[in-house]
């Protein structure tokens, strides 16, 4: 059984939580106090993570943190249709990378205005905003053209990848930290998609795309 | 302002789709019911205020996220109140309905709510390029086309409305759509059809030309 450490409001612990439940695999989560209690710089986590941050999974003794490395192993050891991580596709392996290290720097701007806004954690806010806005502006265009081409994700092709998920969580959140989506036409309609994959789970922010 | 504005191209509002738009600083909701109908409603709920754009579709109706009222396409009359199901809502009760458009490329907004006229000949039949979002007044965008468009002289039709006309080239119109009094976006459709081993080509190099547009606008507001 999986160890999730998880925490309901962070984006990242959202995005492997996700694809746990559009895999259908079962896990255990472990909620860490984040805020106020920083449960996640105690003595004990930072044995597991020195880094001290969320999420880090447990699987049958193999610890990993870092959610975009989370997701890599997740889908290469039990997507069995491998899809989500194509690993004969050394192109699509190559995009699927350029987007994991797109969505850190989402997770260090919107991600970042987020906590600011809603936890008082100390930023450059107009700087974490111009910066998000930056990303989502790459990202729209990258997804109109993809629509254009007759195409739905981040990544060529007609299926999902671990890249649209990584993506994901810190654009939807955008607008908690005071980045509006109001210019990107492309993203809501891609997000639309996100949110009609079987097995998709919303979270606190996140609203399902259809009445249940 | 009574006046036909461009808020979108037709594809880019699919069915059962809800997206996210402002005209002259009104927050629109514009959505497509399931059986093609186009809305644009103020995007506020009359129940609680809440923006639509954060509510689902469902069929011919629109669902608000916070309390689950349902709102009718095309009138926008509330038909479910699920905390009194029984009682049939109040003919008062929907959201602020704005007259909308489709010329077949573009979805065409009136602000006044009032006009249940056309609008004047459009955009003839041909390819909508991408829009772009540019933090500018439409003054300063409306400045910056007038200095040219990749070399090629540029005309003002009307305040919100220039074309590139070339005889070696399919003409080229912009239409500024004012989101805010600071922000604007540049609609532009080229006339005529294009080849499908150049589309891509052709809506990537516009796109660019486009982008340096914004960027020119943006760096002089």
């Amino acid at each position: 059984m999986i160890t999730l450490y998880d925490y309901e409001l962070s984006g990242n612990c959202y995005k492997v939580r996700l694809l746990l439940h559009l895999l259908g695999i079962s896990f255990t989560s472990r909620n860490m106090d984040f805020h106020p209690g920083r449960e996640h710089k105690s003595a004990w986590f930072l044995k597991l993570n020195p880094l001290g941050q969320l999420p880090v999974i447990d699987d049958a003794g193999l610890v990993l943190r870092d959610a975009q490395a989370i997701l890599v192993y997740l889908a290469s050891r039990y997507d069995t249709a491998g899809t989500w991580y194509p690993r004969q596709d050394p192109a699509a392996l190559g995009r699927i990378s350029q987007w994991l290290g797109f969505a850190d720097g989402l997770t260090a701007t919107a991600g970042a205005a987020r906590l600011h806004d809603t936890m008082f954690v100390e930023v450059d806010i107009g700087k974490c905003r111009a910066g998000a806005h930056a990303l989502l502006r790459i990202l729209d265009e990258q997804l109109w053209f993809a629509e254009a081409a007759g195409e739905q994700w981040l990544c060529s092709g007609q299926q999902p990848t671990i890249a649209d998920l990584a993506c994901f969580p810190y654009v939807m959140l955008s607008e908690e930290g005071g980045i509006s989506r109001l210019p990107y036409p492309a993203i809501r309609r891609w997000g639309e998609r996100v949110k009609q994959l079987p097995g998709f789970i919303p979270m606190s922010g996140i609203f399902p795309a259809a009445a249940a | 302002m009574n006046r036909w504005f461009a808020v979108t191209p037709s594809a880019a509002v699919p069915r059962g789709h809800i997206a996210h738009a402002q005209l002259l600083g009104q927050e629109l909701a514009l959505w497509r019911s399931a059986s093609g109908q186009l809305n644009a409603w103020e995007n506020r709920c009359p129940h609680r205020g809440v923006r639509l754009t954060l509510g689902s579709c469902s069929g011919e109706q629109l669902r608000c996220q916070y309390h689950a009222w349902r709102f009718a396409s095309g009138s926008g009359q509330c038909t479910l109140i699920p905390s009194h199901p029984g009682q049939v809502p109040a003919s008062t009760i929907h959201p602020a309905v704005f007259a909308v458009f489709e010329d077949g490329a573009f979805a065409w907004v009136n602000p006044t709510r009032e006009s249940d006229a056309r609008p004047p000949a459009l955009s003839p039949p041909g390819t909508p390029l991408r829009s772009i979002f540019t933090l500018a007044p439409v003054a300063t965008v409306r400045q910056i086309l007038r200095e040219g468009y990749a070399g090629q002289a540029v005309s003002l039709l009307d305040e919100f409305t220039l074309d590139v006309s070339n005889p070696d080239a399919a003409t080229l119109r912009f239409m500024l759509q004012p989101v805010t009094r600071a922000e604007t976006v540049i609609h532009a459709h080229l006339q005529g059809g294009l080849a499908a081993a150049e589309r891509l080509a052709v809506l990537r190099h516009h796109n660019w030309l486009l982008g340096a547009v914004r960027d020119r606008a943006e760096a002089a507001a």
